[in-house]
């Protein structure tokens, strides 16, 4: 880390193309290289800037037009590396151009995974709970403010760490891993959106038995207080919890669950409990 | 009912369709359509109520590693119309959207298989042949064409199934109708669960039910508990960075110590693991 490079106007230039072009990623989207087209143009600049030789420009079009998926807000990290090891290609004798690809492609992976749970479990589930809540109280600015909330962190974390990742290059993440670091951010942001996902089941899922015990005419057990007096909202813990367990050690998928719940539902109302 | 194919099929293009050109930016969900395409017809209101609602219900439908089990913005875009149309609300909305996300998912599969797969081929020679500007070319055109295709659904769900949805929607039993609300206010319970799977790991479980019971008992906005959540995240993460210090700081001090002589016990495998290092 101890030998961060001034950059240039020109390559400063070049990293605000990687932030515009990256976002093209998943354009055009293939069965077999997945968001491979979306690297390659955002690739162009940097292979127009670093190589003269035809040859190897065309060299390093085939290298970027390969099997490339990870998660769309720290993919211009790995743009940035993989940018700065075109540049040492193109200005060393005899680099390994074959460690450009197995960077990209041993970063992809857990980038991807922390990536994951940190945008989609924890930001998402933080930006959709608040705007949810905004848009039942009929308040019109719900859709603009869940954009900002998640939009402003993941374009600052895009341009930053497309610009770190350039300027810092393949040493860098290593380095993260060998200080454990990740784990402990990773540990910290499942924390964040495991109690966010707690409130959100607590405030979303619904359910109010309508069924009364009822005796001579009389009502002798109102269901649903007596669940309330137990724990309040013990049936939608229950059901999340058992949806949960369905999905995590049972495989069952998405739409089983969806059609069954309201195939339940439906029967359940029949019956008159719900 | 042609403006309203018009201008839903739009709204599809550049929300669904927009945020593959603009990467992660999440305009296709239901609580940005929902609200769109009620100010488009008239009727903000409902679009946003039953954006909202959609919402939760999709909640947990996100898009990792480009496997997705439904696609909520066809969904949302054609239940808010039909909802608008026919002054209903997630009762009407909510048959709608079900089958119509799983349609749109599998639709969108196809065009991702049958259209934008073979081009692969395509991407290769170009690569090849150092051809940058048809690279560049194809690269927007297959994302315009497979949009384009895919905008056909909402485009002729309008004009051919609007009376058609109405009518069908008029023979369901009140029952069923409240069924169908009991089962709109569960269903978010499977998007929490596809949220937990993501981030359950046992140890940091408790903050889950301390999340709920914040909710239930105190009735605290969730704004709020993101906050206490972050609070609490800091401070276990300042926890965890130092107990990660003090480990290494006993790794590096049990590197020098020679003989085995015993040190506190959280140090000890290290200390075992590092003198048999220095032995072998």
């Amino acid at each position: 880390m101890a030998d961060k490079k001034e950059l240039t106007a020109r390559e400063k230039k070049l990293l605000r193309q990687m932030y515009w072009r990256s976002f093209t990623l998943y354009s055009a989207v293939t069965p077999a290289k997945q968001g491979a087209s979306g690297f390659e143009y955002t690739m162009m600049p940097f292979i127009n800037e670093f190589y003269d030789d035809e040859e190897e420009k065309k060299q390093a079009m085939v290298r970027h037009n390969s099997y490339f998926n990870s998660n769309l807000a720290l993919v211009p990290f790995i743009m940035g590396v993989t940018a700065s090891m075109e540049k040492e290609n193109s200005e060393t004798e005899d680099f390994n151009t074959d460690s450009i690809n197995a960077i990209k492609t041993s970063l992809m992976g857990p980038l991807a995974g922390i990536g994951d749970s940190v945008f989609w479990g924890v930001l998402k589930a933080i930006a959709a709970g608040v705007a949810i809540g905004l848009a039942k109280s009929g308040n019109i600015l719900a859709p603009i403010v869940f954009l900002l909330i998640f939009n402003v962190p993941v374009q600052l974390i895009r341009w930053y760490s497309g610009k770190m990742g350039y300027t810092l290059g393949s040493t860098y993440i290593s380095q993260l891993y060998e200080n454990g670091l990740i784990n402990i951010l990773t540990k910290a942001a499942s924390t964040i959106g495991l109690m966010m996902v707690g409130a959100m089941t607590s405030q979303m899922v619904k359910l109010d038995i309508k069924w009364n015990m009822v005796v001579a005419g009389k009502k002798v057990l109102e269901t649903q207080n007596v669940l309330d007096q137990i724990f309040k909202g013990l049936l939608p813990l229950l059901i999340t919890l058992g949806c949960f367990y369905l999905i995590k050690k049972k495989n069952v998928s998405l739409n089983t669950l969806i059609f069954g719940i309201i195939i339940i539902s439906v029967l359940a109302s029949l019956a008159g409990i719900v | 009912m042609l403006y309203q194919a018009i201008v839903i099929s739009l709204v599809v293009f550049l929300t669904v369709g927009g945020q593959e050109l603009l990467g992660f930016t999440q305009l296709g969900r239901p609580i940005v359509i929902g609200p769109l395409v009620g100010l488009l017809l008239g009727d903000v209101q409902t679009g946003l109520l039953l954006g909202a609602s959609l919402e939760t219900i999709f909640m947990g439908v996100v898009n990792i590693g480009g496997a997705m089990a439904a696609e909520p913005g066809l969904a949302s875009a054609l239940a808010v119309t039909f909802a608008i149309n026919m002054g209903g609300g997630l009762g009407v909305a909510l048959p709608i959207a079900i089958p119509l996300g799983i349609i749109g998912v599998e639709v969108k599969t196809l065009i991702y298989v049958l259209v934008v797969g073979p081009f692969a081929g395509v991407f290769d020679r170009l690569a090849a042949n150092g051809q940058q500007k048809k690279y560049t070319g194809l690269h927007f055109g297959l994302w315009t064409l497979q949009w384009f295709l895919y905008s056909l659904i909402p485009f002729f769900a309008i004009l051919v199934g609007s009376k058609a949805t109405q009518n069908a929607t008029n023979m369901i039993p009140d029952t069923i109708i409240n069924g169908l609300s009991v089962a709109g206010n569960l269903l978010p319970a499977v998007g929490m669960a596809m949220l937990m799977k993501i981030l359950w790991e046992n140890n940091i479980s408790v903050y889950y039910f301390l999340g709920f019971l914040i909710v239930a008992y105190f009735k605290v906005p969730l704004i709020a508990v993101a906050v206490m959540a972050i609070v609490i995240g800091v401070v276990s993460a300042q926890n965890d960075f130092r107990m990660h210090k003090i480990e290494k700081k006993a790794e590096e001090r049990a590197a020098v110590v020679t003989t085995g002589s015993s040190t506190s016990g959280e140090a000890e495998s290290n200390d075992e693991q590092e003198n048999d290092d220095f032995f072998s």
